[in-house]
């Protein structure tokens, strides 16, 4: 069985961390959350703890952690700014993250400091079918997918 | 590469974790060299996964009543007891860059190497289990973690039971069990091993731990060179555990996913079946299978590993069940179908529970004596 991945052309994604970004139209915020490929190295989640509302973040440092049923890890923020909103049902009920992670199961907002600068580091537009077909590939290569 | 060997002995749960992450931070700062640390702790202390709620896990009243010690680790997983008998490991590197948990599965096998070769060379054919055991025909011999510090620095985390005191386990952490008779304390001993169980001899804890530092030696083709900590590694580690490690904030934190627990008793044509679950919100936090029907302790004990923190959902739960059956024919001495309708039962009882709790904001989420069988 080959498992398809869906990869939603219209938001950011941190190639390194399998983070997505996603501009909300009519805020100074940005949603982030984790992207399926990650979700498919992580499993089912079982516990999230997130920083606090108000906490300054920093691109490629830890906005939180997790522990999912194949191992505990760090959430590392793709953009750096303040942290505006958690998602806190997401907290209370972790798999809504594998079950909607493009939706209700978005982790915090952020008001990125540099949007302009910091967006052009994270992948999408044009670049996005390359990557997700060289992850995916990485992924089979390793065994962690068929 | 160089490796810089620390070992001592009787440590305080406190200092030792407090220590643990203070090398893990320094490592990452370039501010302390690659360590790894083998030592135990003061007997006996309990320490809870880094998401767990410390009521839920553990026997508060029967901890304060015998000095033993709780705390909280870094790094995820179940409660664990830790003293004399179990060797912790604490190897400390440094990150590189984008480390995450994409990569943790990897670097998880990867740091059980050292243990792996060790213990190969006592003559245990241990094997690496799925997210953090590393196990010995079924049964669990190591518990793992892995704790990405701020500054980078990696700390992974082992507890090697070179021996266990199983009903002082059970008297600590709280299990399925309604009580602790001398068939619980088999049942669990079923489902751990311990190191000199498994070499069948009495091998000293000095022993294990020459041989699984020569086991990282060569694992990660390493000199290893004995030191004591620093002055100013003991300075930090000292803050670091006044300021978090003995504080209620970090030992007694609370998640916000919710326990609950639910029972069945079923009668098969093979004999009685009671089926004990705990969630933690959507997922199977612990499964406990036990009754009166034959079948290997081993497969039982496989097939509640596989359960562990999987999702409750009826359907997932059944496509696992028979994914077990095929590859342990001994499960074959409970029928499969039984098993399926006594963990769905159990699961339906835990989520009434759940929400019952839900509804009186005064009661408590766990309670296994409280399900009704």
């Amino acid at each position: 069985m080959t498992i398809e991945f869906d990869i939603p052309d219209d938001r950011y994604y941190d190639a390194t961390h399998h983070m997505w970004t996603q501009p909300q139209e009519g805020t100074d915020r940005v949603r982030v959350g984790i992207d399926a490929l990650g979700l498919q190295s992580l499993g089912d989640l079982a516990y999230i703890s997130l920083r606090a509302v108000g906490d300054a973040v920093q691109r490629g440092e830890a906005i939180g952690t997790l522990e999912a049923a194949k191992m505990t890890g760090d959430l590392i923020a793709p953009v750096s700014g303040v942290l505006a909103a958690r998602n806190e049902a997401a907290l209370r009920d972790p798999m809504l993250v594998n079950d909607d992670p493009y939706g209700a199961g978005w982790m915090v907002a952020i008001q990125p400091r540099d949007w302009e600068t910091e967006s052009g580091k994270l992948v999408s537009g044009d670049r996005l079918p390359d990557w997700v077909a060289g992850e995916i590939e990485r992924y089979r290569s390793q065994g962690w997918v068929e | 590469m160089r490796l810089r060997l620390i070992t001592d002995d009787g440590v305080a749960a406190s200092f030792g974790l407090a220590a643990d992450e203070t090398l893990a931070q320094r490592v990452g700062l370039g501010a302390s060299p690659p360590t790894l640390r083998l030592y135990t702790y003061r007997s006996h202390c309990a320490l809870v996964g880094r998401f767990q709620n410390v009521e839920n896990e553990i026997h508060m009243d029967y901890c304060r009543a015998h000095g033993v010690d709780v705390n909280r680790r870094p790094t995820g997983g179940g409660a664990i007891i830790m003293g004399a008998e179990q060797l912790g490991v604490a190897l400390t590197l440094p990150g590189r860059e984008g480390t995450s948990y994409c990569h943790a599965r990897e670097l998880m096998e990867h740091f059980s190497g050292g243990l792996l070769r060790g213990l190969k060379r006592l003559g245990v054919a241990a094997r690496f289990r799925r997210k953090n055991d590393i196990e010995v025909q079924g049964c669990k011999l190591v518990g793992l973690g892995i704790f990405r510090a701020s500054s980078g620095g990696l700390l992974f985390h082992a507890s090697v039971l070179v021996d266990l005191d199983v009903p002082l386990m059970l008297h600590v952490i709280k299990t399925p069990f309604e009580k602790i008779t001398d068939k619980e304390i088999e049942s669990a001993a079923a489902r751990t091993s311990t190191v000199r169980r498994e070499v069948g001899r009495e091998i000293s804890m000095d022993d294990v731990r020459a041989i699984v530092a020569d086991g990282y030696a060569q694992a990660f083709n390493a000199e290893l060179s004995a030191a004591e900590f620093s002055a100013a590694e003991r300075r930090e580690a000292q803050v670091l555990e006044r300021s978090k490690y003995r504080s209620d904030a970090w030992v007694f934190r609370r998640t916000e996913v919710a326990d609950a627990s639910g029972t069945a008793k079923v009668k098969t044509p093979a004999g009685l079946l009671d089926v004990r679950v705990t969630l933690a919100g959507r997922m199977l936090k612990a499964v406990y299978i036990g009754g009166d029907f034959f079948t290997a302790e081993n497969a039982v004990a496989e097939l509640e590993e596989r359960l562990r923190w999987h999702p409750r959902h009826s359907e997932r739960v059944a496509a696992t069940v028979e994914d077990c059956y095929r590859r342990q024919p001994d499960l074959g001495g409970i029928p499969m179908h039984a098993l399926c309708a006594a963990l769905h039962k159990a699961i339906r009882r835990a989520k009434n529970a759940e929400t019952r709790a839900r509804s009186d904001p005064y009661a408590c989420f766990v309670n296994p004596e409280a399900a009704i069988a």
